[in-house]
């Protein structure tokens, strides 16, 4: 471990090392004055071997700059505030020692020094300080692990909020993403709009082709969904099954009667070919959507619950097709 | 009369140097007394009572207390007769060391 004597005194100086280095301790550094150290603290080549010390050994009564002082200003210092600093005086009164003691020093041997004394208090003094290098160890390691820690509570509720098979948001994410975008609705005055589609002849198409043939049709048509979305705002899940469902957020109906034929339209576009469709030889799918401007008396579950109608609607007039609804404030219902 | 002094053998190779700093010490005093430099007088003793029983010269310790005093004092008269003591001290040591 490293020791640094700072003693304007060669003699106590030599002498302290000597005591030191006789006891096994064969890093010292010695300092004739706090300036000496404060100009090493400017050298970037000096400063890492200064932060490597674990305890300083200081003079109070020197010419300049006095112990007390240097101790003050060496603990405000960001290398040196956690090296413990024993003041090492032939000053006894008591008024001295409180001001070392106030300025950071932790001990303080009286000169003439007493090899033993010395020993007895550089090695309680350096096992302080191993003690508080192991902690701050523990501590930067228990950060690290709480980053890690917070990292993976994030990836992990990123994950959750999943679903597995198509990697856009799972049917519980829509629900806290629809709770949000009606508050912010009705807190803002903003339309809402919600878009239920569902493919058409699913289970045939599973039937026909097989469960696998028939995840990765669920894949494509949720990639295409995807895609049509522009806006950061606007979201799509897995309602569930073969039926999904998006978010759009601050649309009025026009505008989401546009965005749901974009969708049918990319669907379509995608060619997936379903023999056991009854109304076409590729995939499509029913699109049924609402509109509300919501306030505080409306119930969220209305709106959801006339997009669904609507989705019923479009597979009543023979699917592949988009029925839409808006809904009044106050459930004043008008079908469009 | 010498005045035997028994000194660590581990200190042996400090011993001269030490000796040395300390007639520096005597003429710096000296000189500090002349010129009635009450604060140099004090600060030198601070520095004797500081070193000397560390290298296992009490008496040293013991003389630069009492300089030190005669500076916080500015007493002349004592702190002449104390370096006397010291330099009268310094002549008849014989050290052993052990």
């Amino acid at each position: 471990m490293a020791i640094l004597i700072i003693d304007d005194s060669s003699d106590s100086r030599l002498l302290i090392k000597s005591i030191l280095v006789r006891r096994g301790f064969s890093d010292i550094m010695t300092a004739a004055s706090a300036q000496e150290v404060y100009l090493l603290l400017e050298e970037e080549e000096s400063k890492s071997k200064l932060s490597s010390i674990d305890l300083i050994l200081m003079d109070v009564i020197m010419p300049d700059i006095d112990g007390i002082e240097a101790c003050r200003y060496l603990k405000s210092n960001k290398y040196f505030q956690d090296i413990p600093i024993i003041m090492v005086t032939a000053s006894t009164d008591i008024e001295t020692l409180d001001r070392a003691f106030v300025a950071g020093a932790i001990d303080y041997i009286i000169k003439p020094v007493n090899q033993h004394e010395l020993i007895a208090r550089v090695n309680s003094a350096l096992r302080i300080k191993r003690e508080t290098d192991r902690r701050k160890a523990r501590e930067a390691e228990l950060v690290q692990v709480l980053e890690q820690l917070e990292a993976a509570n994030r990836e992990l509720k990123r994950l959750s909020s999943l679903d597995g098979l198509t990697g856009i948001a799972n049917r519980r994410h829509f629900d806290e993403i629809y709770e949000i975008e009606w508050r912010r609705a009705v807190r803002k005055g903003y339309d809402l709009s919600i878009v239920f589609l569902d493919i058409d002849f699913f289970k045939l198409y599973n039937d026909t082709y097989g469960h696998q043939v028939g995840d990765e049709c669920l894949k494509r048509v949720a990639g295409a969904v995807a895609a049509v979305l522009k806006r950061p705002g606007d979201s799509v899940a897995r309602y569930g099954g073969e039926e999904f469902v998006v978010v759009l957020p601050d649309t009025g109906l026009e505008g989401a009667q546009q965005v749901a034929e974009q969708i049918r339209g990319a669907v379509e576009a995608l060619g997936i070919p379903h023999r056991a469709s009854k109304i076409a030889k590729h995939v499509t799918i029913s699109v049924g959507l609402c509109c509300i401007t919501p306030t505080v008396e409306d119930n969220p579950q209305e709106l959801v619950k006339q997009a669904d109608m609507a989705l019923y609607e479009a597979k009543s007039s023979g699917r592949n097709c988009v029925k839409a609804r808006l809904l009044a404030s106050a459930s004043n219902i008008t079908p469009k | 009369m010498k005045q035997i002094v028994i000194i660590d053998h581990e200190l042996k190779e400090l011993i001269p140097g030490f000796l040395a700093n300390r007639q520096a010490d005597i003429e710096i005093a000296t000189n500090a007394v002349a010129n009635k430099d009450y604060d140099t007088i004090r600060v030198t003793g601070h520095t004797l009572k500081g070193i000397g029983g560390g290298y296992g010269f009490d008496r040293i310790t013991d003389f630069g207390a009492i300089l030190e005093l005669s500076g916080k004092l500015q007493d002349e008269v004592l702190a002449k007769h104390i370096l006397a003591k010291l330099k009268q001290y310094l002549e008849t040591i014989e050290i052993r060391y052990e």
